[in-house]
């Protein structure tokens, strides 16, 4: 059945008209062409689709858009503030922790997701906090110094 | 592909209960989903002809973990991440802090319901081993009724609890009793992280000068649901604990298995491994414990 | 001369990383189009069956928006292949396979689409399914293609000496038999490609997730029966390949194409994971069998070598992957006898085709078993073994080759990984601190233990160290013909268009070919613009495969930058009015004459000066390796220009109560030549590595009757951030004479040695070697693999 939906989407007050059991992967990307999550497995095993919800990290192919009236939703194109890259996102950069770039906002959305809740996470935590998210290209080396970098600097400034 | 349903929001247990009650839909509460969207995604039986979802992720109530005099008390509704950052499971709950620890991924845990888990009665349900050595009890609520079931009776075949369409678990008991006794999970997958058990096992118990005074054991995916082994257990009772004693507990837990599952495609392997880790396990929580 | 380098071998970001990281980057499904329709498969359930009848009666009367495409809409060729044409678009005559697609329902409602795939019905007869790749030269087999008359695919002979007389001449001879599993590339992104018909004649525009632009033009074109000019073919960003999206994505673009052209609308094919794993192509299984004689010193005299590949249900790539194999089977050793057989054949299972290795790891999981496992007979070491027995220069392939012209490096890349890892010291540790006992399971009837096959506590963690040498030869060899274009443009104000005729697969190739033109130019990377893969702008350059494109893509962008460089050049001499080009510098943006401090003028400034003058500053530079040759009878001759040498080492722990395998570290020491970007080699070596782990000990496509179990991640295990240890990279550089500065090859050799090393690692670390991969918990413990026995899921069992 179609309702409207009130959420919070990157900081911004939505309202739409949506159909409540659509999965809130397909209306990011189809209804507010937040195209940026993406899609790799439908069940909850490759994290691509993460996005942060009401500050935790969640598979938006696992929710429907009927669970998330009221919600704070961020996406991968809410990390860039005024402008301004997020640390993680200078970081994922020049650490090489993209190649191919499928998985990069869904590894950043987690990544983004510890930092809320521990801003000085160690490597096994990062490495926890993405186990959900695969990479076949980076074998995650890249993506856990970039993380830990991140961390150092947020620290340090 | 997900059907289209209507999704209600109830902000109580009572709201859903009325929901519930209404039995000209096919209603189904949903918590984290987790077990039921990736359902939909490969049109599984048993998650088809739904017309209402009952979203139960606002309901306070049925969200929090609570010290009472007698039972810690677990809402339905917490989620394995709530289970591993509250201090109390850690301190006091160590076994279901450990399950709790290794389910899925982060993103699964963040969403993943403790209640949903062993609702979905998956053979693997990590959950079901840990809360069955600590005796849990869950509450079932339907518009009419209210009762407390030992979990292992909740459990009915792998897949399938005695839960009705027009019920809900609201919370899961635990005796306070429990709480100072010694134990750990262990779960064997393929991969280090998001994998599905192999084998999972709990053991709670206590040992006081050499010699066992309480003993629980329980086992998750190398049974057809989780399940208790009480005569094991009673045998080990009193009896003064050695590496012999510990052997003979792994074997013995090995025959019942056989006896319970029948030779599988995977027996040459799980079995003989079950009864290794068992008896590591044991080692652990208990020799080297009372040898230290 | 060693060359001061500005930008080759730093560590250099990538040109799309902003995009990527910001999710802006668009891949092929975020792309929309007003009136895009979009495009369902439908299948059968069978493996192998006779299609009777299709019969679209019931769909039609109940959906009218839907249309329907199949094999009746195809004006040009209905089967396709890179090698053999055996692969229909739409399935027409038989069955051969469960990912085949008999026809395809086309509509605006993906739901309504997928819904009524029931309606179609399609009348099979079922014939005799094939899935033993032993079996399918056996004359009761069933035949897949009966046009190809049997199930060979193709058969490489190599003969070299006389084995015989070889073995005659040995001390030792050991008889050894391998296999290795049938894997997925899984790159993250699923298959998607639009078609988009273009106005009036125009032809059609393909926009999609493709590994190779000019070769899905070329199927594209044929299908549609269009000339080439009529079909162009746009690279969207691409999630991953690893050779992957090749013959899949090619088909899917015809399919769509064909789509397009029948609706005249755009059309949108996009898979799920589950359809990903179950029709693209996969990583061929092998089985080995090898038999070497040696001499008591420990020189090999003689390798006899049987292989036979599974092909699947299509030839694809399998003559190519398996020319590699017959090339490389008896590893980077001198040996003076062989006589090598590698087979393709075709079965029921999911065809195989190029995934990152091509044709290597299984040989090189073979005999670097054996290496080690002769050095065990010996009482020597596996280092010493393998300098003994390794390439040096002058050293003879087993094809014949002489190794010179190049950095061989095979001993060099060998000491650097035992320093880097201490292997020696490790490896006599680990192998005298064996005290485990119980470790093999021994499967008698109850499977109940006995008191004493527990395993302590403190037992339970053994670690071991294992190493893997190989030899690789760059680019495609006398697999086909070698060239690569590169088109590059100057505009006036000194920024720069730049694209290659190989294909970005996700590895970085935009990012190394921007800092390959750079250096040459005297110009900073970022004022290069990489244009997007188009088959309308640049020349057909062959595949993006075979580790090639550094190499031969690279030498391609140098010689395009030293046209352009040298006409520049030009302009500066007329405009300081100076004879000698020598002494002209193009460095960090700007023209400098040497030894004239006053001489100094930026590039943009020339660059519009060239403009003014009416001098053309767009060129296409073009690379063409050196000729090699093979005699097909033989398997004798120069299979490859060049060769790159690699060494791994692997450090586990092994549980000996569970068989789980943890990967403490990796030491990876490549020769790849010279390195580019040293961010990007880096990044090649840890993907690779990680890969490589993944086909050790966890993935694996079980088919039952040809249809696959694991066909989504929560079966299809790869490994996650928590399955590896530490993973350490060194590069040793040679100074070659080909391609840019001598920029090899990286993307592969970092794969093909990582189970090898693991494997002789395990036995260091058990006693116990390994045949079959993957390693998984009950290989370990049983010695064999444990099937179960439907398709049902969970861990139920
Ligand atoms: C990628 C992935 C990895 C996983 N890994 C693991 C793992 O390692 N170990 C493991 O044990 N599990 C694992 N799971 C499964 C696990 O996430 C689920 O079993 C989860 O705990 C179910 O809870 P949920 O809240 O998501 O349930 P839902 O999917 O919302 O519901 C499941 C069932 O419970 C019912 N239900 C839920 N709450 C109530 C209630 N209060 N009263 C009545 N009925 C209710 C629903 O109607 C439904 O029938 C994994 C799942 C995924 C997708
Ligand atoms: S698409 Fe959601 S986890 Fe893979
Ligand atoms: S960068 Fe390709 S999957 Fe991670």
């Amino acid at each position: 059945m179609k309702s409207d939906i009130e959420l919070n989407i990157n900081g911004t007050a939505k309202k739409i008209f949506v159909e409540q059991s659509k999965r809130l992967l397909d209306v990011l990307r189809e209804n507010f062409l937040l195209t940026g999550t993406k899609e790799g497995c439908s069940i909850g095993e490759c994290g691509a689709c993460t996005v942060v919800l009401d500050g935790e990290a969640v598979n938006s192919c696992l929710i429907l858009i009927g669970q998330c009236g009221g919600s704070e939703i961020i996406t991968i194109e809410g990390l860039e503030k005024d402008g301004k890259l997020h640390e993680l996102q200078k970081q994922f950069i020049d650490k090489g922790a993209i190649q191919c770039g499928f998985c990069t906002p869904g590894m950043a959305m987690s990544a983004y997701a510890l930092l809320l809740k521990n801003n000085n996470p160690g490597i096994e935590e990062i490495k926890e906090a993405i186990e959900g998210n695969l990479c076949r290209c980076t074998g995650y080396k890249p993506i856990i110094d970039a993380v830990h970098s991140a961390v150092k600097e947020l620290n340090d400034s | 592909m997900i059907p289209e349903m209507i999704i209600k929001n109830p902000s109580s247990v009572e709201e859903v209960l009325q929901i519930l009650s209404n039995h000209r839909t096919k209603n189904k509460i949903i918590a984290g989903g987790t077990d039921i969207i990736p359902g939909f995604h490969i049109n599984s039986p048993r998650f088809t002809g739904i017309d209402v979802l009952v979203d139960i992720n606002g309901i306070k109530e049925i969200s929090q973990i609570i010290e009472l005099d007698s039972y810690f008390s677990i809402g339905s509704s917490v989620t394995f991440s709530h289970l591993q950052a509250s201090s109390l499971v850690r301190e006091k709950l160590p076994v279901l802090y450990e399950a709790a620890s290794g389910i899925g991924n982060k993103q699964i845990r963040n969403r993943a319901t403790i209640a949903g888990n062993f609702i979905n009665n998956a053979p693997c349900a990590d959950s079901v081993p840990a809360l069955l050595v600590y005796d849990a009890q869950v509450v079932v609520k339907s518009i009419e009724n209210e009762s407390i079931v030992s979990l292992q009776d909740f459990l009915e075949f792998p897949y399938k609890t005695i839960l009705k369409n027009d019920e809900i678990i609201t919370e899961i008991r635990i005796p306070k009793k429990n709480a100072h006794l010694l134990g750990s999970f262990y779960k064997l997958g393929r991969r280090r992280a998001v994998a599905i058990s192999r084998i999972s096992l709990a053991v709670l118990g206590s040992v006081e000068n050499g010699i066992f005074t309480d003993f629980r054991l329980a086992s998750g995916a190398i049974t057809p649901i989780g399940m208790r082994f009480k005569e094991i257990e009673s045998f080990i009772l009193g009896k003064g604990i050695d590496r012999d004693l510990l052997k003979e507990v792994a074997v013995k837990t090995g025959s019942k298995i056989l006896e319970v599952t029948g030779l599988r495609w995977s027996t040459p392997h799980k079995l003989p491994v079950l009864q290794k880790t068992l008896y590591q396990l044991l080692v652990n929580n208990f020799l080297e414990n009372d040898e230290k | 001369m060693k060359k001061d380098f500005k930008y080759v071998g730093k560590s250099t970001p990538r040109q799309d990383a902003f995009e990527k990281v910001t999710g802006q980057a668009k891949f092929t499904d975020d792309y929309y189009f007003p009136g895009m329709l979009h495009a369902v498969m439908v299948r059968t359930k069978s493996s192998h069956a006779k299609i009777l009848n299709v019969d679209y009666t019931r769909l039609l009367a109940s959906a009218e928006n839907i249309i329907v495409c199949d094999h009746n809409d195809i004006i040009g060729s209905k089967k396709v292949g890179p090698i053999k044409k055996d692969q229909p678009i739409f399935c027409y005559d038989k069955i051969v396979t469960p990912g085949d697609v008999v026809c395809m329902l086309v509509g605006g409602d993906i739901q309504e689409l997928l819904q009524s795939r029931e309606l179609v019905d399609i009348d099979l007869e079922e014939l005799p399914v094939l899935t033993e790749p032993l079996k399918a030269l056996d004359i009761d087999s069933p035949i897949i293609h009966s046009e190809n008359g049997n199930n060979l695919i193709n058969h490489y002979p190599l003969r070299k000496g006389n084995v015989e007389k070889g073995f005659s001449e040995s001390d030792h001879i050991i008889e050894q038999h391998y296999s290795t599993q049938l894997i997925e590339h899984a790159y993250l992104e699923p298959e998607a490609v639009i078609a988009i018909p273009l106005e009036g004649k125009k032809g059609i525009k393909i926009l999609g997730s493709i590994q190779n632009p000019h070769t899905t033009r070329k199927v594209v074109a044929s299908v549609l029966g269009l000339p080439l000019t009529k079909v162009r073919a746009v690279q969207a960003e691409i999630g991953g390949s690893f050779g992957g999206k090749d013959d899949t994505m090619n088909i899917l673009a015809a399919r769509a194409a064909v789509a397009a052209l029948k609706t005249g609308k755009p059309v949108k094919i996009k898979f799920g994971r589950e359809e990903s794993i179950v029709e693209s192509y996969k990583r061929h299984p092998y089985n080995l069998h090898y038999k070497v004689g040696f001499t008591k010193d420990g020189l090999l005299k003689a390798m006899k070598i049987d292989i036979t590949a599974d092909g699947g249900a299509y030839s694809s790539m399998s003559p190519f992957v398996t020319w590699r194999t017959v090339v490389q089977a008896t590893g980077p050793y001198q040996v003076e006898n062989v006589c090598t057989d590698v087979k393709a054949v075709y079965t029921n299972n999911p065809y195989t085709g190029a995934m990152r290795g091509f044709g290597s790891p299984q040989p090189i999981f073979a005999q670097e078993s054996l290496m080690d496992e002769i050095a065990d007979i010996l009482g020597k070491s596996p280092l010493e073994i393998r300098e003994l027995n390794g390439f040096k220069a002058g050293s003879i392939t087993a094809s014949g080759q002489k190794l010179v012209d190049h950095d061989i490096n095979l001993i060099t890349v060998l000491n650097e990984a035992a320093i880097k890892s201490e292997f020696d010291k490790k490896w006599q540790l680990h192998r005298k601190n064996k005290k485990i006992k119980n470790f093999q399971i021994e499967e008698n009837n109850n499977f109940l233990l006995s008191h004493n096959e527990f395993v302590e506590p403190n037992e339970t963690i053994q670690k071991g160290i294992g190493l893997a040498v190989s030899y690789r030869g760059c680019s495609l060899g006398a697999e086909g013909i070698d060239a690569a274009a590169a088109y590059m443009s100057v505009q006036q104000d000194g920024s720069v268009y730049l694209i290659s005729g190989l294909a970005e697969n996700g590895q970085g190739l935009k990012t190394t070919f921007s800092i390959i033109a750079a250096e040459v130019l005297g110009i900073s990377p970022d004022h290069i613009q990489y244009l997007e893969q188009d088959t309308g702008i640049v020349p057909d350059s062959g595949p993006t495969v075979a580790s090639r494109s550094t190499l031969m893509g690279g030498g391609a962008v140098k010689n395009a930058a030293e046209i352009l460089k040298s006409r520049l050049k030009e302009i500066v001499l007329n405009f300081w009015n100076v004879k000698n080009t020598e002494e002209i510098i193009f460095t960090e943006n700007e023209i400098l004459l040497r030894g004239d401090e006053t001489k100094r003028v930026s590039f943009q400034e020339i660059c519009s000066l060239a403009y003014s003058k009416g001098v053309n500053l767009a060129v296409i530079g073009w690379y063409k390796g050196p000729n090699v040759h093979w005699d097909e009878e033989t398997g004798q001759g120069s299979a490859y220009f060049t060769y790159v040498y690699g060494c791994q080492v692997a450090e586990v722990s092994v549980n000996v109560a569970t068989g789980e395998v943890y990967i403490d570290k990796i030491t990876a020491v490549h020769d790849a030549g010279k390195v580019i970007n040293k961010l990007g080699a880096l990044g090649q070596v840890y993907g690779g590595v990680t890969q490589g782990a993944g086909y050790a000990l966890w993935e694996e496509i079980s088919s039952f009757d040809g249809k696959i179990k694991e066909d989504n991640f929560d079966q299809y295990l790869i490994p996650t951030s928590r399955d590896i240890g530490e993973i350490e990279p060194h590069f040793i550089e040679g100074e070659d004479i080909y391609g840019a500065w001598g920029a090899k090859s990286l993307g592969e050799p970092t794969l093909e040695l990582t189970a090898a090393a693991i494997s002789n690692a395990i036995k260091n670390a058990t006693g116990k070697r390994f045949f079959n991969l993957p390693i998984n918990l009950e290989e370990v413990l049983l010695n064999r693999k444990l099937k179960p026995t439907d398709l049902k899921r969970g861990s139920t069992n």
